[in-house]
């Protein structure tokens, strides 16, 4: 048995804890936060790594996940054999003094990987020249061997937000509210979502800095952070630190939404507890509520003659696997369970969630559908996660299994159907396509059912 | 010079043949400054002058030998790859996996997950050393998929910290009974990511190949990158049987390389693997140049002819082939002539497909070349395939080495203005090419544009892809690069950038 690292966290905490080796890898390194970066309208990462690092982070959160695309041409210093040796802090200078003469943009974001951290190179003080000259740059410690793409998502919003976001003497302004939300191109769905989310905040009357992907206004939402009457973390943990650290800067109030909702239901419920949170005007907040629902019923009503009855040939699944990055994986399982009425299966979390925040996310699980028993299990690497599933017992019913393109062959083996929805996700072709919020379920239930009718037609 | 097989490293290719990255002017004066350098004791009167590689301040990430070693050993059949590296490293599990499942499908092999397991080194395995997880984490991959050979692959980070990988990997061989071949494949060692097909055909030479029991006459090993076997319709009729190798194997066929008549290789980057075999085992390595185009395919086959005795039925086999592709490489060349083309590839590969649109009467006068050997392992001046090109071809007067630079192929792209772009290596170019407006075709498996049926599947190709311009040109229209306007403007993929100190 792979087993983790038995001393996960040394005493003086200055060292992270790696959890063991991993088969079937299902996220990026801290550099694979260089995706974050990509993901702000305006921004560019300037990396200071070997020469594949960037490449095969982007390529693997991009390049393959749902062939998501995005901006990539990315200066890296490439290192070498003489860097290795010398240092490579003059490369870095080197590389973005001719970055300021070569390329655009409103942010650039220096990120390291291994190399620099390892050799010891003096990032932050070749930057600092560049600040002190008033270039818009910042510095990220994303060394590979000091996280994942998660945690280098916290340490790049963090490096933006401390050494560019100007809180200067920006008046606070009613209504406006910073979104923290699902990690960029790691989740194959997340432009579809944030504009879903950005719609339905927009709906119930805030001012909305969505911060990453299409429907972002870019650095100009950035540099809006201090201004905005509260933050919105949505999501399990990713964001908490974020909102915690704003709290401690501008004194911003945070509210903290676990399950990211999907359907009406959970979303109505979700809008109800903002507008409350926000002091928001209610009549125009339920008019919005009313006009939704009433669109999303209509179409529930109708995928109800299905459901029903249409479809008796059909193996309709009853019980839900689920396994993905937490986010998704307490977003689809909620959906599934409260409100399409599936029975929860094995839900398994498959990105290395802080540990003191694994009780928190579990509570979450338990709340389902009346204590039916839902439990989360923490696991990363794809063997043990497939000896969890196969475990399982399934007598009398018809499992689903919503995953990453590893659960593939594991579908496969025990029977059912397979709807991506983490990654990798190398078989589905993801544009805007969202699954949360009102519209999104729509879109979460087409596909689920079109992968069920298609499973019993194409045999 | 002979290859050092006794050493767990190889010597990089920057070393052995003095690869460049980074060049730009007409492809005669390559030619003859890579023989100058190193072909004629560098003194001799060609007109050339030692080569001299070119240098930019700016750069954009590239790609590393790590990449290409650990992909093709993931790929050979009853393995587990063992990354011992940060977690960052493996995350091209993904796509080598979605690589494997797709030659699987198109070779007939068994659909499934290849196993690679990475170590996942934390910050205090960088202070405290890696060797024990990495021992450990071997054993876990015999249990749990009893393997017939074990890879493990190194990264930068293990490369710094100094972990004895070879000595963790030969207790652990000794204690499971099946080879434990260590690829020693650090990003940083070789400006170029070829660097990883020398590191992997290092450890397969140095391991996998046994002294041979018998010698098979008949039996000619083919190294290619991957894809589909277009070489035993060429072959067979000499009564010829193919050893495919790279780019997914069997143990059974890496073994039995060493019992063929002869190598030949469809791509001189690849030559590492063949020299080795020569040298090694005595299998005479093909060094005609690469079959792209009628006449260079015509004297290659006359040459694996010669070499595996079977000069009397090659005519024959040439003539019924040139008069089959006939007819639909007229049609071809009849849509395609007064067409402006540009090729992006690697080095030999550029160099065929180049070759392989002059015979299609497409205009070329534009190639971006990821790296540059000035020589080969051999050291045959027959293995020259840009000096052979231009030979035959005629010169490339703009001609751009550069790694995979977005920023410098978009100044060479502007430069080209052509009508269609034919890319290796999807990194940068594809989407690039497709954003300024231009179609492109994309090629996965580099066996595409070989011998006389490779002719017709590249013109086709290109036919299939032109009408795409209607939807590029419309992206085109609508985005933009984030490049001060100098630059966007700039058509010298090696304009001074900043003012020398």
């Amino acid at each position: 048995m792979l087993s983790p690292v038995t001393n996960t966290q040394d005493p003086t905490g200055s060292f992270c804890s790696s959890p063991g080796a991993i088969e079937q890898v299902r996220y990026g390194c801290s550099l694979g936060a260089l995706a974050s970066v990509i993901a702000i309208p305006g921004a560019i990462p300037i990396t200071h790594c070997g020469p594949g690092c960037a490449t095969k982070q982007f390529h693997a959160l991009s390049g393959i996940n749902a062939y998501q695309g995005g901006e990539f041409h990315v200066p890296s210093t490439n290192l070498g054999n003489q860097e290795v040796i010398f240092g490579g802090a003059d490369r870095l200078d080197e590389l973005i003094a001719s970055t300021l003469k070569v390329m655009e943009a409103d942010l650039f974001v220096v990120q390291t990987g291994c190399i620099p951290g390892l050799v010891g190179d003096d990032v932050g003080s070749v930057v600092r020249k560049y600040q002190k000259r008033g270039v818009p740059i910042v510095v990220a410690e994303t060394s590979g061997y000091r996280g994942n793409n998660f945690t280098g998502h916290e340490t790049v919003i963090r490096a933006i937000i401390d050494q560019f976001v100007d809180a200067g003497d920006a008046p606070l302004q009613h209504g406006l509210v910073n979104v923290w939300s699902l990690l960029p191109y790691q989740n194959p769905f997340w432009r579809g979502d944030l504009s879903e989310i950005r719609r339905i905040l927009e709906g119930i009357g805030l001012q909305v800095n969505i911060l990453f992907g299409p429907a972002s206004a870019g650095v100009a939402e950035w540099r809006a952070i201090p201004r905005a009457q509260f933050n919105l973390v949505l999501s399990p943990w990713l964001g908490l630190s974020t909102a915690q650290h704003l709290e401690e800067l501008y004194g911003q109030p945070f509210l903290h939404e676990p399950t990211i909702p999907i359907g009406a239901k959970a979303t109505s419920a979700f809008l109800r507890r903002v507008v409350e949170f926000a002091g928001l005007d209610r009549a125009r907040a339920e008019a919005f509520i009313a006009q939704e629902e009433k669109e999303h019923y209509i179409y529930l009503r109708d995928f109800a003659c299905f459901y029903a009855g249409s479809t008796s040939q059909y193996r309709l699944p009853s019980q839900a696997v689920v396994i993905s990055e937490s986010a998704y994986s307490l977003a689809v399982a909620s959906f599934l369970v409260e409100q399409l009425g599936l029975n929860p299966g094995p839900f398994v979390i498959s990105e290395n969630p802080p540990e003191e925040l694994r009780e928190t996310i579990q509570k979450q699980y338990r709340a389902l559908a009346e204590h039916s028993g839902a439990e989360a299990v923490f696991e990363q690497d794809g063997k043990r996660i497939h000896d969890i599933v196969r475990a399982t017992d399934f007598t009398g019913e018809l499992p689903i299994v919503f995953g990453s393109t590893w659960e593939a062959a594991l579908a496969d083996e025990i029977g059912a159907p397979l709807v991506e929805i983490g990654y990798p996700c190398t078989d589905e072709v993801v544009l805007s396509r969202a699954y949360v919020g009102y519209r999104g379920a729509l879109q979460l239930i087409e596909r689920t059912y079109t992968t069920v009718v298609r499973a019993s037609t194409m045999a | 010079m002979a290859l050092n097989l006794k050493t767990p490293q190889v010597e990089t290719r920057d070393q052995r043949l003095g690869t460049i990255t980074q060049w730009d002017g007409n492809a005669g004066q390559l030619v003859k400054d890579s023989a100058f350098t190193f072909g004629c004791s560098k003194g001799c009167e060609n007109g050339g002058r030692r080569l001299c590689e070119q240098s930019t301040p700016f750069a954009q990430a590239s790609m590393c030998a790590e990449h290409i070693a650990v992909t093709n050993a993931t790929i050979i059949q009853d393995s587990v790859v063992v990354q011992h590296s940060p977690i960052g490293c493996a995350a091209s599990q993904s796509f080598t996996a979605r690589y494997y499942r797709d030659l699987a499908a198109r070779r007939g092999w068994k659909l499934e997950d290849p196993k690679s397991i990475c170590t996942n080194l934390g910050e205090q395995d960088m202070v405290f050393g890696g060797v024990a997880r990495l021992e450990d984490t071997i054993r876990d991959a015999y249990e749990r998929h009893k393997p017939r050979v074990i890879f493990v692959a190194t990264s930068c980070a293990t490369g710094i910290i100094g972990d004895d990988v070879d000595g963790a990997a030969k207790r652990v061989e000794d204690e499971i009974g099946i080879p434990v071949v260590t690829l020693h494949c650090e990003g940083f060692k070789s400006k170029h990511w070829s660097s990883g097909w020398d590191v992997i055909e290092h450890g397969i030479l140095r391991r996998l190949v046994p002294e041979p029991p018998r010698k098979q006459p008949d039996l000619i090993n083919v190294i290619h990158l991957g894809g589909p076997d277009v070489f035993s319709p060429l072959l067979n009729p000499l009564g010829l049987r193919v050893n495919l190798v790279m780019g997914g194997n069997t143990l059974e066929r890496l073994a039995q390389m060493s019992e063929a008549a002869a190598t030949v290789t469809m791509c001189f980057v690849l030559s590492y693997l063949a020299t080795g075999l020569e040298q090694q085992f005595g299998v005479p390595e093909v060094r005609a140049p690469l079959p792209y185009g009628l006449d260079a395919t015509d004297n290659w086959l006359r040459d694996i002819a010669r070499l595996t005795g079977t000069s009397d039925k090659v005519e024959a086999v040439i003539a019924s082939e040139r008069a089959r592709v006939a007819p639909e490489l007229a049609r071809l060349r009849k849509a395609l002539t007064g067409k402006r083309g540009f090729v992006a590839a690697g080095a030999a590969f550029a160099h065929g497909l180049l070759a392989d649109l002059r015979e299609l009467g497409v205009t070329v006068d534009d190639a971006f070349s990821f790296h540059h050997d000035p020589t080969t392992d051999s050291g045959d001046p027959q293995q020259d395939s840009l000096g052979h090109l231009v030979d035959a071809w005629g010169d490339i007067p703009n001609y751009t080495v550069s790694p995979d630079q977005h920023f410098q192929a978009h100044a060479a792209l502007l430069r080209a203005k052509p009508d269609f772009v034919i890319c290796r290596h999807t990194g940068t170019l594809a989407v690039l090419a497709g954003r300024m407006g231009i179609p492109v075709l994309p090629i996965f498996y580099s066996n595409d544009g070989l011998g006389y049926e490779g002719l017709l599947t590249i013109g086709r190709a290109i036919l299939r892809v032109l009408p795409r311009k209607r939807f590029y040109e419309d992206v085109a229209a609508h985005s933009s690069f984030p490049y001060q306007p100098w630059w966007l403007a700039e058509t010298d993929p090696y304009a001074p950038i900043l003012e020398p100190a």
